[in-house]
């Protein structure tokens, strides 16, 4: 406030042109300057004394001059003395006066300072510019962020850029909100193209034809068991069949949803199916009457739903850009996060973490978020720079890989908790829709609307476990149920194969 | 030493005083990076502080990126160097301030020969803060709604021989153009006195 009062204090000061050194320069154009001026040292350099030629010794007082009015005066210039340049710039400039902006405040203040107390204040700013909130606004949608640099990849272990092994995929449906690939136990490799479901056996190289679905339906999800016994495949209709991928014959039919089922998640005898109308009902597969309860929480498609591996929580993303974290014994979220501005299809719970879950957004939101459960706190954010579409924990390492979409199509590997990326794997011609992870943890699956699945060697394994890795069916099993986890050791492999649809033994 | 033993004992030195002051700082910007929406509702949590419920950020950035700040701030109380700290608004694309929260500091001398009347009481102090609280939770009523992105600005008003660390560098003050200017309330301590007040884009619909 004290700087208005003295800024019009300082202002009528220019008026004057008393002491206070203020503009000066409109004075050179007068021919005959004023006594006063005259004996004021120059301050704008060459261009004051050019002008006020008579100062420098010439001819007397140039107001007896004036007098003799009929006389002509020639004013001879001293262009060597003149300062071209800035008298130029002088004579250009508006007399308009300026309005009060910022900088003429601070100049005021400045000189009030100037004439004030003291002469010695700074002002100062931190120089670190404050952090950005989350919601970005709608340019971001149409911006193409570039990728951040990667951070080189560890010398012993290799990542390649290419995949293991393509294999084609015709028909499958090119959207986004569906769950069409997954990776069991017995390494049998599901996925829902168009109206069949085929199995893929990774150890032989088979492929099966499970089922058809008749008219327009098609398939929305899959999903093995713990055990990979039975395969549970969700359809636009919104039944969802068991399949017992043994005898290839279909155990039962639970309809009831009223639009397609696009995700599901096994927990031992329960099966999540997420619905279209935003609702998620829990099956009791045993019982004739099925449905156990009804989840009703998300104001959108159900795309992403995983059990955590104790099969307490339940996590589920919706379009409604919202995460919703469910105890298992309540039909009400324990909490909802709504930090993602796009769908959320991306859900993965840490192996090694019991509550750290990550959820990945949609094209809009491209931001991996990382949440403590317990807490519901956020305890990280990447910013990936594509649409995310799957989130995969590696057992081995502390990494994780995700599956992006537009407008990159690519994996991205991170290193977790530093979040600096690995490397980035360019790894379709399209979106990245699906991706299993295969029950050794070495390798994921993506396919994309390109119509091909590809095999990516990401988490070669190291040291001792390298050979118990391929062929071992026990070894260590991440994504393909998301009830259980069972742990392979050199000699444990007996008492892991023994797992039931019951209750999945598990070390932790 | 805690700042309340050292108010018990009756009198609050220059180096408590600024962890008081600094204090009240951290939990102002807060409470107007809160109002103002230059962060999401969702990123604040509810801290209870001078006998009212505060909304602190919970986002790890935002607060070490306070804790930097303010940091510096206490160390330059201690020393008696500041004189002024602003909170300047401004949005994000057009890189002007639109709002800007100034704090003017004094350090009340010691009178020469008579001693201090009585020392403040930990409550008065408390009150006077609480009473700025209110103050900035109601500007809202009168300030303009701010509907852009915004990010902010903290400036200091520091001596010039005052220690800077590389992290601080020199700026503008930053005032808002064509400003109305509401002085707020003040509090001080037994060291030092903060006025506050709040300067804001002259809405040109209103007259």
């Amino acid at each position: 406030m004290s700087d208005y009062s003295t800024k019009s204090a300082v202002g009528s000061h220019t008026a004057q042109q008393s002491k206070v050194p203020s503009k000066p320069f409109k004075d050179e154009r007068h021919v005959n300057p004023s006594p006063r001026t005259m004996s004021r040292p120059s301050i704008g350099g060459g261009s004051e004394s050019a002008v006020l030629a008579p100062r420098k010794g010439g001819p007397p007082s140039p107001r007896q001059k004036k007098t003799k009015a009929s006389q002509y005066d020639r004013f001879i210039p001293n262009r060597t003395a003149m300062d071209m340049a800035s008298s130029q710039f002088n004579i250009a400039r508006s007399d308009a006066p300026q309005p009060l902006d910022g900088t003429t405040i601070a100049y005021q203040e400045t000189v009030a300072n100037a004439c004030g107390v003291s002469m010695n204040k700074r002002i100062l700013t931190f120089k670190e510019e404050a952090p950005t909130s989350e919601k970005d606004d709608l340019r971001q949608v149409y911006s193409r962020p570039a990728l951040k640099a990667t951070a080189s990849t560890s010398a012993k272990r290799r990542i390649l850029n290419t995949p293991e092994r393509v294999l084609d995929a015709p028909g499958l449906v090119d959207d986004y909100y569906l769950n069409l690939l997954d990776w069991s136990v017995g390494n049998m490799l599901a996925i829902g193209l168009d109206q069949s479901v085929y199995l893929w056996d990774a150890t032989s190289g088979d492929v099966n034809s499970l089922c058809q679905l008749e008219g327009d339906a098609y398939i929305a999800s899959v999903k093995w068991t713990a055990d990979g016994t039975y395969l549970a495949i969700g359809t636009s209709e919104g039944d969802v069949q068991i399949w017992d991928a043994e005898t290839q014959s279909k155990i039962r039919t639970m309809s009831g949803h009223q639009a397609r089922v696009g995700v599901m998640s096994w927990e031992s005898h329960t099966l999540s199916s997420g619905c279209r109308d935003g609702s998620i009902w829990n099956h009791d597969v045993r019982v004739a009457n099925h449905k156990t309860a009804e989840l009703v929480a998300h104001g959108g498609e159900v795309c992403g739903l995983t059990w955590r591996s104790d099969g307490a929580l339940l996590a589920s993303g919706g379009n409604d850009n919202v995460v919703n974290i469910w105890d298992a014994r309540t039909t009400v979220p324990k909490f909802s996060k709504t930090q993602h501005t796009a769908a959320v299809k991306a859900l993965a719970w840490s192996p090694w973490q019991l509550n750290l879950l990550a959820s990945g957004g949609g094209s809009y939101d491209r931001h991996v978020h990382f949440w403590n459960t317990t807490t519901t706190a956020r305890l990280n954010s990447i910013d990936t720079g594509s649409q995310v579409t799957s989130i995969q924990w590696s057992n081995e390492y502390r990494e994780l890989v995700t599956s992006h979409g537009f407008p990159y199509n690519h994996l991205a590997l991170w290193s977790y908790p530093s979040l600096a990326k690995i490397v980035d794997i360019p790894a379709h011609d399209t979106r990245v829709l699906h991706m299993a992870m295969s029950p050794d943890g070495q390798s994921v699956a993506t396919a994309a609307s390109d119509e091909s699945l590809k095999f990516w060697r990401i988490f070669e394994a190291r040291g001792k476990s390298a050979r118990s890795a391929k062929a071992d069916v026990a070894g260590i099993v991440s994504a393909s149920a998301g009830a259980s986890v069972g742990v392979s050791g050199p000699g444990g492999s007996a008492t892991a194969s023994a797992l039931d649809i019951s209750r999945p033994s598990y070390i932790r | 030493m805690s700042v309340q033993t050292q108010l018990t004992k009756g009198k609050i030195n220059l180096k408590g005083s600024a962890r008081i002051v600094t204090e009240f700082f951290n939990f102002g910007i807060n409470s107007i990076l809160f109002q103002r929406g230059i962060y999401p509702v969702e990123d604040f949590e509810v801290k209870k502080k001078y006998g009212l419920d505060i909304w602190v950020s919970n986002d790890i950035s935002v607060t070490q990126y306070l804790k930097k700040i303010m940091d510096s701030v206490e160390e330059w109380l201690s020393l008696g160097m500041i004189n002024k700290l602003v909170l300047a608004v401004n949005s994000r694309e057009t890189r002007e301030t639109i709002e800007r929260w100034q704090f003017d500091i004094t350090v009340t001398e010691e009178s020469k020969g008579e001693e201090k009347p009585q020392a403040k009481s930990e409550k008065a102090l408390q009150m006077e803060i609480q009473a700025i609280f209110r103050q900035i939770a109601a500007s809202v009523s009168f300030l303009p709604i701010i509907d852009e992105k915004c990010t902010f600005n903290i400036l200091v008003y520091a001596d010039s021989d005052a220690e800077v660390p590389t992290t601080w560098t020199d700026s503008d003050p930053l005032h808002v153009k064509n400003a109305e200017q509401v002085r707020l309330r003040s509090f001080s301590t037994d060291a030092h006195r903060v006025e506050a007040m709040v300067a804001y884009r002259r809405d040109p619909d209103l007259c």
